[in-house]
C-alpha cells in the first residue's frame, strides 16, 4: 500500500527496518527495574517505536483486493499483534491474562478472516472461556498482593529481543520469499513450462490453489467434522485418552503435594 | 504425481502471506515474552501466545493448500493446550506452595554448574501516592452491636 507511493523503500528494507523497530520497541517495553519516572518515559518511546514497527509491517502487507476484507484483516491482526505485545510486556499479571484474552478475540478473527469458522469460535470457548479462567484462578489463589518485584525486572531484555528479532526476520524472510518465482534450479525442466502456466492461471483466479477443495463453501462444520472422525478417527481417540490422562495426573500431583506437604509438617512438630 | 508438485510451488495468495506474517508475529512475541519474563504465569501465558501463532500459520497452510489437515492439526493444539495447562498450572501452584513466589528465578539451584547466579539488586521504589478519597461526615444513630458477629472471628 505505502510501498507504492515510496517506490524508494525496496520491501526487504522495509521488513529489515519493521523488525529491528519491533525489537527495539519491546525492549523499551519490557520492564526493567527502574523508578517510575524512567520507567514511563521508555514506555512512551517504546511505543512510539513499536508503532513504527507495525506501519511497516502494513505497508510490507499485500492487497488482498477487497476493500473490506482488507480492513477487517487488518483490524483483526492489529488487535491480536498489539494485545500479544501488551501481554507480553505487562507488570501486573493479571493484566497479563486479560491482554491475552483481547489478543484470542483477535487471532479468532483471524482464523474468521482466514476460513475457519470452526476454529475461530473454538478459540474463543475454550481458551477465552476456560484455560484462561483456569489461568486468573491460579493468579488468585497465588498471588502475592502488590506488585512483586519480580515482576519488575526481566531476564536480558536485550538479549531476548535480539532473539526474537532474528526468528522474526527468518520467518519474515522465508514468507516474503515465497510470493517470489522459485528458484530454476529446484525445478525439473519438464514443468517449467506447465509452471508458468498454472502460476499465471493462479493469478488470474485468487485461491486457484485451492481449486481441490472449496473451503469456504457451505457445510462447513460438517466437513471438518467428517474429515475428523473418518481420516483422523485414532488420533481423536488418543486425544481423548490424553485429557483423561492430563486429568487424572493434575489431580494425583495436587493430591501427594497436600500428603508430601503434611508429613512435612509433621515431621517439624516432632 | 505433477499436480502435487505443482501445487506446492503455485505462489500463495496474499491473504495466506499475510496470515503467515501474523502467525510469525505472533510466535515471535511469544518467543521474546518466554525468554525475558520471570514470573511463572506470565510465561505460559507466552507459551500459548507461541501456540495461537502456531495455529494462525497452520490455517493460513490449510487454506493454501485447500486441505482440512490445518484445521484438524489446530483442533489438536487446542486439545494439547488444555492439557498442558491443567497440568502446568499444578505445578505452578506446588512451586508456589514450595517457595512462596511464582519467580522462575526460585528454581535457579537446577541451572547448568557453570552458569552464573542470578542474583537481584535493590530496585527503585515505586512512589506511589495513596489517592486521597474524600470522607463523610459520621451522621445517624449507630446501630446496636450484634452479639454473634462480635462472637466471630475472621481469621482462625
Amino acid at each position: 500500500m505505502i510501498a507504492s507511493i515510496l517506490p524508494s523503500i525496496s520491501p526487504g528494507t522495509l521488513l529489515a527496518g519493521g523488525v529491528t523497530a519491533a525489537a527495539a520497541s519491546l525492549w523499551l517495553l519490557l520492564p526493567r527495574g527502574r523508578s517510575a519516572a524512567a520507567d514511563r518515559a521508555s514506555r512512551w518511546l517504546g511505543g512510539l517505536v513499536g508503532l513504527a514497527a507495525l506501519a511497516a509491517f502494513i505497508a510490507t502487507g499485500h492487497r488482498l483486493g477487497n476493500l473490506g476484507t482488507e480492513a477487517v484483516f487488518l483490524t483483526v491482526a492489529l488487535v491480536a499483534v498489539i494485545s500479544g505485545a501488551a501481554t507480553v510486556v505487562s507488570r501486573s499479571p493479571v493484566y497479563a491474562a486479560i491482554w491475552f484474552a483481547l489478543a484470542l478475540a483477535g487471532v479468532a478473527g483471524v482464523l474468521l478472516v482466514l476460513g475457519g469458522q470452526f476454529l475461530g469460535v473454538a478459540t474463543i470457548v475454550v481458551y477465552a472461556g476456560a484455560i484462561l479462567v483456569m489461568f486468573l484462578f491460579v493468579l488468585m489463589l497465588a498471588q502475592p498482593a502488590g506488585l512483586a518485584p519480580y515482576d519488575r525486572v526481566s531476564n536480558e531484555p536485550l538479549l531476548a529481543a535480539v532473539a526474537g528479532a532474528v526468528l522474526l526476520g527468518v520467518l519474515s524472510l522465508s514468507i516474503g520469499r515465497l510470493t517470489a518465482e522459485p528458484p530454476a534450479c529446484c525445478l525439473m525442466p519438464g514443468t517449467k513450462a506447465a509452471l508458468l502456466a498454472g502460476s499465471t492461471a493462479a493469478a488470474e483466479t485468487p485461491g486457484a490453489a485451492t481449486a481441490g477443495v472449496d473451503m469456504l463453501a457451505d457445510n462447513h462444520v460438517a466437513r471438518l467434522g467428517g474429515e475428523l472422525f473418518g481420516r483422523h478417527l485414532l488420533a481423536v481417540e488418543a486425544a481423548g485418552v490424553l485429557l483423561l490422562v492430563a486429568l487424572i495426573g493434575s489431580i494425583a500431583i495436587v493430591s501427594r503435594g497436600a500428603a508430601d506437604a503434611e508429613s512435612v509438617a509433621r515431621r517439624a512438630a516432632r | 504425481m505433477t499436480m502435487n508438485l505443482l501445487a506446492d510451488v503455485v505462489a500463495p495468495a496474499p491473504l495466506v502471506i499475510d496470515g503467515l506474517l501474523v502467525g510469525a508475529l505472533l510466535f515471535a512475541l511469544g518467543l521474546v515474552g518466554i525468554l525475558a519474563r520471570r514470573n511463572l504465569i506470565v510465561m505460559f501465558l507466552c507459551a500459548e501466545l507461541m501456540l495461537q501463532g502456531i495455529s494462525v500459520s497452520l490455517v493460513s497452510w490449510s487454506r493454501h493448500h485447500g486441505d482440512w489437515g490445518g484445521h484438524v492439526l489446530v483442533i489438536f493444539v487446542l486439545t494439547v493446550a488444555a492439557c498442558e495447562a491443567a497440568i502446568a498450572l499444578v505445578f505452578v501452584l506446588q512451586a508456589f506452595a514450595r517457595t512462596g513466589r511464582l519467580d522462575a528465578a526460585a528454581w535457579q539451584s537446577l541451572r547448568e554448574s557453570n552458569l552464573p547466579r542470578t542474583i537481584d539488586r535493590e530496585l527503585p521504589s515505586i512512589d506511589t501516592v495513596p489517592p486521597k478519597f474524600p470522607k463523610l461526615a459520621p451522621a445517624g444513630v449507630e446501630p446496636p452491636a450484634d452479639e454473634d458477629a462480635l462472637l466471630e472471628r475472621e481469621h482462625v
